[in-house]
């Protein structure tokens, strides 16, 4: 197993600093002066300041060295102060919405984190169960519907998905409401009487014992938490219905049928666990499948986390933050693959042995 | 061949996305005459206006589907709108296998370092959210396609517009075309892994076959071997995520459209009507034509291609008949 775990860790560099060279080839299509943001975050206009700031952080030199300058931070020749520097935890300066990159993303990542965490829970639920009910049910009518909601609801834009939902539950029938909090609870949330542990507002509302906020904060996330599971059910179904049909028709459940134990023992307790197996496999795409939705369902509920923050910059035009948030994504999506991998190894032996 | 042919005209999953494309094809072919531009228009993609309001008009006689923010005709994108959905579609498509194809067949054939090489390339590609990354790519490209000289990027854009709408390309990219061109372009570059990655592993499998072999032992040149021997005995399932991966590429560019980055304001594509929607939904209930009809064509749409795409995969592959993944 550590072999295994080791094994996995020596490519990870690899992809890591390959994600950077990538990042950095876009950032090199840039003009250095578009570049100058990534050190300072008031580009002056006029034309003398501007070729003394190319100079002093190196924005013209070879490409090699921008690379460097751009990985572990640049020194100012005068004040000895490193500016920059991704490995820093520099990523440069918003142009949209004001400060550091990085400062704007821990802000806005816990937002993220709450929706992605709640569209987990049905998601993962959902599809496991309408997966398992579709095989058990081999071709029969239950079936035949599940398979073609599957594929129905895989074609369906999740902007499109997003603006019905909200067509109905809140222009119409005003159940929901969208944003993140309503106007007294953000107020609440601000007080001094209340502690933010996490920036998740519906865990704090816990913590503080809150519960009137928390069921705010709950009432805002129905509809836009509805659209990103929704996204990944359908996949889900599909995976875990061909791998438990798969598993239903190896001997080892004739063996179990023939002991006379009840078919729902057979398939919960002796099916379901080794029909898992596989599943945890594709927690990869889901992981892109859930920072993919993000950025659409956040812009159209207005929820003020990373993905409404790219598209805004995105937008605007602001590559820098948009190649900062590039470049978190891909790191959080490289780390989620590599706890897949891992996961699978315990899980499933026959991995390690390859 | 023809066998293949006629398994997916009896199934019925295949057949309704076949019958949904060819609609969708006609509806193509016809429009020009299902929604005839006005006379003094220049450029027939750019919906119509019927004045300047700007809250939308539910359907009448004159706009049988009603009309969106800035009185744009819906019924008119919608139509339209299809012949952008089959270029962009069929474009990226074509692109991204090429794309693909070349990369996974170099690496399976030659194998050693290059494969090494290729094949960590393909995975840094893959660590990026796709439409994250097309996003992010779309922006940076719009900002150095904004200052109009672009150099040899320009040059990629030329071709890509000329295969795209049949442009000159001695003469300059219309700005309309070329910011469809970026988003194009941004879903290419992160758009041609999965193509990559599958063909390599059929070619490694089928390099070892015989009539490889045989090929090898009288002399027959690599590429030779590699053109005429390997790929097309590895290339159906590419069919199979061609068909699969043209719905999504359409879903992507609709999603760069719907958040403003694909098609400009006012041109027949889906995605940028639907982006109309936005400045309207406190009153969605009222408005609810503006999001339904071009969304119905999106989804009609992608939901074909990943039928013909699901049908062809049992069809082709025997080992998976029955199961659908």
């Amino acid at each position: 197993m550590t072999t295994y775990i080791i094994r996995r860790l020596l490519i990870l560099p690899v992809i890591v600093v390959g994600v950077t060279m990538l990042i950095f080839a876009m950032l090199s299509l840039l003009t250095p002066y578009e570049r100058a943001s990534l050190y300072v975050s008031d580009v002056p206009r006029r034309q003398g300041s501007m070729t003394e700031i190319i100079e002093k952080y190196g924005l013209n030199d070879p490409i090699y060295k921008q690379y460097w300058y751009w990985m572990v931070g640049r020194q100012d020749p005068e004040t000895g102060e490193i500016r920059g520097g991704v490995l820093r935890g520099q990523l440069g300066f918003s142009s949209t919405l004001g400060g550091p990159v990085l400062d704007v993303l821990s802000r806005r990542l816990p937002a993220t984190a709450e929706l992605a965490i709640w569209a987990a829970v049905p998601m993962i639920g959902m599809g496991i169960l309408l997966g398992v009910v579709s095989a058990v049910h081999h071709n029969k009518f239950i079936d035949q519907v599940l398979r073609v909601i599957s594929i129905v609801g895989w074609s369906i834009p999740t902007f499109v998905f997003g603006l019905i939902v909200l067509m109905v539950f809140y222009a119409k029938l005003r159940w929901f409401p969208p944003g993140r909090l309503s106007d007294w609870a953000s107020q609440v949330i601000r007080s001094d009487g209340f502690r933010q542990y996490t920036h998740m507002h519906t865990i704090d509302a816990i913590l503080n014992l809150q519960f009137d906020v928390f069921l705010d904060a709950l009432r805002h996330l129905v509809l836009p938490v509805t659209t990103l599971a929704y996204l990944n059910w359908a996949y889900l179904l599909r995976v875990t219905r061909s791998s438990m049909l798969d598993v239903l028709s190896q001997e080892y459940l004739t063996t179990a049928r023939s002991k006379g134990l009840l078919e729902r023992v057979v398939v919960m307790r002796h099916a379901l666990p080794n029909a898992l197996i596989p599943i945890i496999t594709v927690g990869g795409l889901i992981l892109v499948g859930l920072l993919n939705g993000v950025v659409i369902t956040e812009t159209i509920f207005n929820y003020p986390g990373m993905g409404s923050f790219l598209a805004h910059a995105a937008l605007s035009l602001d590559a820098i933050s948009v190649l900062g948030v590039a470049l978190v994504s891909s790191m959080i999506l490289v780390i989620g693959n590599l706890m897949v991998d891992v996961m699978y190894g315990f899980v499933d032996p026959r991995i390690r042995l390859q | 061949m023809l066998k293949t042919a006629r398994r997916l005209l009896t199934n019925p999953t295949s057949l309704s996305g076949i019958i949904l494309l060819v609609a969708f094809a006609v509806v193509a072919a016809a429009a020009p005459s299902i929604a005839p531009p006005p006379e003094n228009s220049r450029d027939p993609f750019m919906i119509p206006r019927d004045g300047f309001q700007t809250e939308p008009e539910g359907p009448s006689a004159e706009h049988p589907l009603g009309t969106t923010e800035g009185q744009y005709d819906i019924l008119y994108g919608v139509v339209w709108g299809t012949r952008t959905a089959f270029r962009i579609g069929v474009v990226i498509t074509i692109c991204t296998s090429i794309i693909g194809l070349t990369v996974g067949s170099i690496g399976a054939y030659y194998g050693g370092w290059l494969d090494d090489v290729l094949m960590r390339i393909t995975e840094v590609f893959q660590a990026f959210p796709f439409l994250l990354a097309a996003i992010t790519l779309t922006s940076v490209l719009q900002t150095i396609y904004g200052r109009g000289e672009a150099g040899p990027l320009m040059f990629l854009a030329k071709m890509l517009a000329m295969v795209t709408f049949g442009s000159n390309p001695t003469k300059n990219v219309d700005p309309v075309q070329l910011q469809i061109l970026t988003g194009m372009l941004a879903i290419i570059a992160f758009g041609w892994m999965t193509y990559a990655r599958v063909i390599r592993g059929n070619i490694m499998v089928v390099r070892e076959e015989e009539y490889a072999l045989a090929a090898r032992a009288i002399g027959v040149g690599h590429l030779r071997i590699l053109m005429r021997h390997l790929l097309p005995n590895a290339v159906f399932p590419v069919l199979v995520i061609a068909s699969m991966n043209t719905g999504s590429y359409v879903l992507a560019f609709a999603a760069l459209s719907f958040l403003g980055l694909g098609a400009q304001r006012g041109y027949a594509d889906w995605g940028q009507m639907i982006n109309f929607a936005r400045n309207w939904i406190p009153s969605l209930a009222q408005h609810w034509h503006i999001v339904t009809y071009p969304g119905l064509a999106i989804v009609l749409f992608v939901l074909a291609w990943n039928l013909v795409g699901d049908a062809l995969r049992d069809v082709l592959d025997p080992r998976m008949r029955g199961h659908d993944l």
